[in-house]
C-alpha cells in the first residue's frame, strides 16, 4: 500500500544528455505528479510514469515466461541478427545486450549510428575535452557552433555552460563572453556578445582558416572567411575556451571533414591558451551504450560479432544492413519512439523481438513484446551525462520488469 | 616452491588448499595436482597498471586499429560455462584484460589511477574484468576542494577528507599525479605546469609539497594498508632527478610510495640532452627504508599513454603528432592519452629503457622496488615476462642493449656493464610478494597457511621469458582457472577496498563546497550503490 504522497530527491533526468540529477519527483497514488527542476523537455520525459506492462506474442498478451521462450527461439533461429540498443536502458540493461550480442553472433548497433561522424573524428584525432563541470569553473569564452542548446538541451545554459558561478567565473554569465557562430540555418543563442555568420558551404574551410590563425600560419583573406580570423584570434586570448557543437544528427547527415574539423581546431587551441569541445549528445543514456559497448568490445558502436569476435563496422551498422535486407531477424532493446525512422522501416516485416519501455506500441509491430520499466523512472542502476560522466539511477516509481532483468533471463535461456 | 614471504626458497613442498584457502595440511585422500619438476609462487600481484575507469576507456575509444588487429574469440571453458569475446592491444577490452592476466599466472591487480567523479564506472568496468581482485587508487591533489583547503590553511581537514573520499568512491589507496600541476594546466593562463616542488599553485601557501605532505600525512594518520602512491611533477623531462629527489626528501621518514620511478630518474637538461640518473634515484631509495617504488619499466614496442598528467600528454602529442586526448574532470582531475611506440633505435627509448634497467639492477632491497611497466604506458604487461628475462639473463640483456641506440648511453651504468641476474625468488618477491606486502594485502603474495588460494605454477624453462609468459596451472581463490596452460574457469574476482573511520563535519564542509560549485549531486556523488 503506496503512501499518498511521497518525495524523491536527487533523481537523475534522462530527457537529454544533460542527466540532470538535481530533480525532485513528487509521487501521488503512483503516478508522477511533479518535477521540480527539470525543463519542459524533462517533464515531458518523466511523464506521468504510467506505461504499459504486457508481454505479446504476435501481438496477444502472454506470460513474460512464453514471451521470453519465443523471443529465446525467434532469435536462435536466425543466421544474421541485429540487435540494436534504443534509449532509456541503464547501464545494466545495456551490459546485457552485449553479451546477448556476443552469443548470437550479431550486429550490435545504437542510436550513435546516427552520430557517428563525431564519434570516428574522436577516434581518427582524438579530442580536446573536459566535463560539462569544468566549462561551469572555468570557460569564459564559449562559442556556440551553429547550436542554440535551449532547443534540444534546454538547462545546459543554466547548469553547465553560461550562467552558472564556478571557481574561475564569480559572476557567472557577466565573467563569460558568448559568441554565436551562425552556420547557414544553424544559429547560436539569441542571447551572445558577439555573432559570426558562416555559410554552410563554408563551414568546414573557415575552420580550416580558423586552425591556421591559431597556429600563426598563414590564414585566408578571401571575403567569405571574413570574420573566422578575428574569431580565432579572440579565443586564442582566452584564458580558458569552450567551443560547443551539437553531435546529434540534424536536418543535414554528420559531415566526417566538420567533425574533424572541429576537433582539431579545439586540439590546436590548446597551443595559445586552453580550450575544450563539447559535443552534446542526446539523452536515454545513449553516452551510456557508448561507454558499456566500449568497455566490454573495444568498439562503441557499430560492433559485428558474426566472426566470433568484436569487429567495428562503422559503415555497416544497423541502417545499411537492414537497408539491404541482410539482417533475417532483430531484437531491439529500450524505447522503440527513439528509434530513427529509416531504421523502422527496415524493421517492419522482420521477425523481431521489442524488449523495453512501451515496446508492446511499436511501430514495427514486433513478434514479441516485452514491455519493461524506464531507467530512471522505473529501473536503477548506473547512466551516462553526454560527457561521459557516470550518475546513479533513482527510479521513483515501481515498475513493470525491468528491462536488465528482461535480458538476464533471455540470456539463460540461451546459455549465455 | 619460491614463497619468499615465507622463507622457501626453491625447496619441494606441498601446497594444501581447502576452499578458497590455503591450509596446513589435508587428508591423505584429497585430489591432487602434481607439480613436480615445475616452479610454485604465489599469484602474481600487479601494484599499477591502467585497466578500468573512464581514463582508459577513452583510451579504448581511442584505438579501434589496435582492436582490430587482435580479435580475441571466447575461451572455450569447462563445462560449458559462458565467456565472452574481445579485443586487445595496448588497452584491451574488459572480458580480455581478466583472462589475459590470468594467463600470465596474474591474480591481483591495482587499478592505478581512478578520478572520484568517476569512480562508479572504474568499479563497473572491474566487475566486467573476470578472475583477477582488483583495487582503486583514488585521485587527489588536483582537487579544487584540497587546495582550497590548503589556501585557507586548513591542512588538519586532509586527513578527514581522504578517509571520506576513500570510502564513498570505494578505493583502496590515494594516488597522487603531479600534483599542483595538472590545476595549473586546468586553470590557463602562462602557468601550464610546475616545474619544481615549490611552485605556487594559485595561492603561496598552495605548493606541491604542501599537498603531498597533507595527503602523506593523512594516509599515514589513517593508518591505510598502502601509501600515498606518487607520480611526482616532472615526469619525462631531462633534468627530472632533482624534483624526483626533492619530493623524497620532502616526505623523508614517512612511508610513501613513488611509481614508475623510470619515468622520474633522468639527467640532463631541456635542450641539452639527457643522461641517466638511476644510480642517484635507487641510492636514495636504498638507504630509506620507508620509500617505496615501482619501475615503470619501459619495453620496445607499441604502449599507450594514459595518465592524469595533462600538460605531459599534451607536449607529447605536440612533439610526436600522434592523436591526442585531453579531458580536464571537474574539480578534480584531468586525462590525457596519447598512442606511442618505444624503438631501440630512438635514442630517448633506448635512454629510458636502460634506466629502468638500472633502477632494478642497483636496488638492493627487491621487497621494495615492484615490478612494473606502468601498463600501458611503458608496455603491455604481456611484456612482463620479457622483462623477467632481462633481469634475470645478463646475456640475453647484454644482447639486446648492443642492439639500442647508444647515444644518451654516456655514462650509463647499464653500458658499464651490470652483471646482476635477479634469482626466481628475487622474481617471486618483486612480482608477488613485495608488491602483496607494500599493499597491506596479508593474505596475498605468500603461500603459508591462512593465504588466498592463489597460485601460479610454471614449468622450469630455463627460457624465462617463456616460462613467465606461459604458466602451466595458475589457482585463484580456490578455482583451478589455468589448466594444462588453458583458461578454464572464469570466476569473479572480489574487490579490495578501505573504509577509514572520519568525522562526519567533513560532509557538512562538503556540502557547502558542492551547493557552491559541484555539478553533480553530493548524494549522488561516488561509487556506493544508492537505495
Amino acid at each position: 500500500m503506496s503512501p499518498a504522497a511521497r518525495t524523491v530527491e536527487h533523481v537523475t533526468c534522462l530527457g537529454c544528455g544533460c542527466a540532470c540529477d538535481d530533480i525532485t519527483v513528487v509521487v501521488k497514488q503512483d503516478r508522477i505528479a511533479e518535477t521540480r527542476n527539470a525543463c519542459a523537455l524533462g517533464t515531458v520525459w518523466f511523464g506521468d510514469g504510467q506505461i504499459p506492462q504486457d508481454a505479446r506474442v504476435n501481438g496477444r498478451p502472454t506470460s513474460l515466461e512464453q514471451a521470453l521462450g519465443e523471443a529465446a527461439r525467434t532469435l536462435e533461429a536466425a543466421k544474421r541478427p541485429l540487435v540494436y540498443l534504443a534509449a532509456d536502458l541503464s547501464c545494466e540493461a545495456q551490459r546485457e545486450a552485449v553479451a546477448l550480442s556476443d552469443r548470437l553472433s550479431a550486429m550490435l548497433d545504437s542510436l550513435t549510428g546516427a552520430a557517428a561522424a563525431g564519434v570516428l573524428a574522436a577516434q581518427r584525432r582524438g579530442r580536446a575535452g573536459a566535463t560539462l563541470g569544468e566549462i561551469r569553473q572555468r570557460a569564459d569564452v564559449i562559442v556556440f557552433w551553429g547550436v542554440d542548446p535551449a532547443e534540444r538541451y534546454p538547462r545546459f545554459a543554466a547548469r553547465y555552460a553560461v550562467e552558472p558561478r564556478g571557481l574561475a567565473t564569480p559572476r557567472g554569465r557577466a565573467s563569460r563572453t558568448v559568441i554565436a557562430v551562425d552556420v547557414g540555418a544553424g544559429r547560436g543563442p539569441a542571447d551572445a556578445d558577439a555573432r559570426v555568420a558562416i555559410a554552410v558551404g563554408d563551414e568546414v574551410d573557415a575552420l580550416g582558416v580558423m586552425r591556421a590563425t591559431v597556429q600563426g600560419r598563414v590564414a585566408s583573406d578571401e571575403a567569405r572567411f571574413r570574420g573566422s580570423p578575428e574569431l580565432a584570434r579572440r579565443m586564442s586570448e582566452g584564458r580558458y575556451v569552450t567551443l560547443v557543437a551539437d553531435g546529434e544528427p540534424g536536418a543535414a547527415p554528420g559531415d566526417p571533414d566538420r567533425a574533424e574539423a572541429l576537433v582539431t581546431l579545439a586540439q590546436a587551441l590548446n597551443g595559445p591558451t586552453r580550450c575544450a569541445l563539447v559535443v552534446l549528445r542526446g539523452g536515454g543514456n545513449r553516452s551510456g551504450a557508448d561507454a558499456v559497448v566500449t568497455w566490454q568490445t573495444g568498439f562503441p558502436f557499430a560492433v559485428d560479432f558474426a566472426p566470433g569476435f568484436p569487429t567495428y563496422r562503422p559503415h555497416a551498422g544497423a541502417a545499411a544492413l537492414l537497408a539491404t535486407g541482410e539482417i533475417d531477424a532483430a531484437l531491439v532493446i529500450g524505447s522503440p519512439a527513439s528509434i530513427p525512422e529509416p531504421l523502422l522501416r527496415g524493421l517492419a516485416g522482420l521477425p523481431s523481438v521489442a524488449i523495453g519501455p512501451r515496446a508492446s506500441t511499436a511501430t514495427f509491430q514486433p513478434a514479441v513484446a516485452v514491455d519493461t520499466g524506464v531507467a530512471g523512472i522505473h529501473e536503477g542502476g548506473m547512466a551516462f551525462r553526454m560527457d561521459d560522466v557516470p550518475l546513479p539511477l533513482r527510479p521513483p516509481l515501481a515498475g513493470p520488469p525491468t528491462a536488465a532483468g528482461a535480458l538476464r533471463a533471455l540470456r539463460e535461456r540461451l546459455g549465455a | 616452491m619460491y614463497d619468499p614471504a615465507n622463507g622457501v626458497d626453491g625447496q619441494v613442498r606441498d601446497v594444501c588448499i581447502e576452499g578458497d584457502r590455503i591450509v596446513a595440511d589435508l587428508p591423505a585422500n584429497a585430489p591432487r595436482l602434481d607439480a613436480r619438476g615445475m616452479i610454485v609462487m604465489p599469484g602474481g600481484v600487479d601494484i599499477h597498471a591502467h585497466i578500468a575507469g573512464s581514463s582508459v576507456n577513452q583510451g579504448r575509444r581511442l584505438l579501434p586499429e589496435e582492436h582490430v588487429a587482435d580479435p580475441v574469440p571466447a575461451p572455450r571453458l569447462a563445462d560449458g560455462a559462458p565467456a565472452r569475446s574481445g579485443t586487445g592491444g595496448t588497452i584491451p577490452s574488459t572480458f580480455t584484460t581478466g583472462y589475459r592476466y590470468a594467463g600470465l599466472g596474474y591474480t591481483t591487480v591495482m587499478e592505478a589511477a581512478v578520478a572520484p567523479l568517476a569512480a562508479r564506472q572504474a568499479h563497473a568496468e572491474l566487475d566486467d574484468t573476470p578472475i583477477i581482485d582488483a583495487g582503486c587508487f583514488v585521485l587527489l591533489g588536483n582537487d579544487d576542494y584540497l587546495l582550497r583547503q590548503l589556501a585557507g590553511g586548513e591542512s588538519t581537514h586532509a586527513r578527514e577528507y581522504a578517509a571520506w573520499l576513500l570510502g564513498v568512491t570505494r578505493a583502496y589507496a590515494i594516488k597522487i599525479v603531479n600534483p599542483g600541476g595538472v590545476a595549473r594546466w586546468k586553470t590557463g593562463g602562462a602557468e601550464r605546469n610546475v616545474s619544481g616542488i615549490d611552485d605556487p599553485v594559485g595561492s603561496s601557501s598552495v605548493t606541491p609539497r604542501k599537498i603531498l605532505e597533507a595527503l602523506a600525512g593523512a594516509a599515514n594518520a589513517l593508518e591505510l594498508p598502502h601509501p600515498v602512491h606518487i607520480h611526482c611533477n616532472n615526469l619525462g623531462q631531462p633534468g627530472n632527478v632533482a624534483t624526483t629527489l626533492a619530493t623524497m626528501r620532502a616526505l623523508a621518514g614517512q612511508r610513501a610510495h613513488f611509481t614508475h620511478l623510470q619515468f622520474h630518474s633522468y639527467g640532463g637538461e631541456r635542450g641539452k640532452g639527457w643522461t641517466s640518473a638511476a644510480r642517484d634515484v635507487i641510492e636514495h631509495v636504498n638507504a630509506h627504508p620507508e620509500v617505496s617504488v615501482d619501475v615503470g619499466q619501459v619495453m620496445f614496442g607499441p604502449a599507450t599513454t594514459v595518465t592524469a598528467d595533462g600538460p605531459v600528454e599534451y607536449l607529447l602529442h605536440a612533439s610526436t603528432g600522434r592523436k591526442w586526448v585531453n579531458l580536464d574532470i571537474e574539480l578534480e582531475t584531468g586525462c590525457g592519452i596519447v598512442p606511442y611506440s618505444y624503438k631501440e633505435t630512438a635514442a630517448v627509448a633506448a635512454l629510458q629503457w636502460a634506466v629502468g634497467l638500472e633502477l632494478f639492477l642497483l636496488a638492493r632491497d627487491p621487497w621494495r622496488v615492484v615490478l612494473s611497466t606502468d601498463h600501458p604506458n611503458g608496455g603491455s604487461f604481456l611484456s612482463y615476462p620479457r622483462l623477467i628475462r632481462l633481469l634475470m639473463d645478463r646475456a640475453y640483456r647484454d644482447e639486446q642493449l648492443k642492439r639500442v641506440n647508444q647515444k644518451m648511453l654516456a655514462g650509463s651504468a647499464l653500458r658499464d656493464g651490470l652483471a646482476r641476474e635477479y634469482t626466481l625468488s628475487e622474481i617471486a618477491v618483486v612480482t608477488r610478494a613485495g608488491p602483496a606486502r607494500l599493499l597491506g594485502l596479508k593474505s596475498k603474495g605468500h603461500l603459508g597457511p591462512g593465504a588466498d588460494a592463489d597460485v601460479t605454477i610454471y614449468a622450469n624453462d630455463p627460457d624465462r621469458a617463456q616460462m613467465f609468459a606461459t604458466p602451466r596451472h595458475v589457482i585463484k581463490g580456490g578455482a583451478v582457472v589455468v589448466e594444462d596452460g588453458q583458461l578454464r574457469r572464469a570466476p569473479a574476482g572480489r574487490r579490495l577496498v578501505v573504509r577509514p573511520e572520519y568525522d562526519p563535519a567533513i560532509t557538512r564542509d562538503l556540502r557547502r563546497f558542492f551547493d557552491d560549485y559541484a555539478c553533480v549531486e553530493f548524494a549522488n556523488y561516488g561509487a556506493e550503490p544508492v537505495a
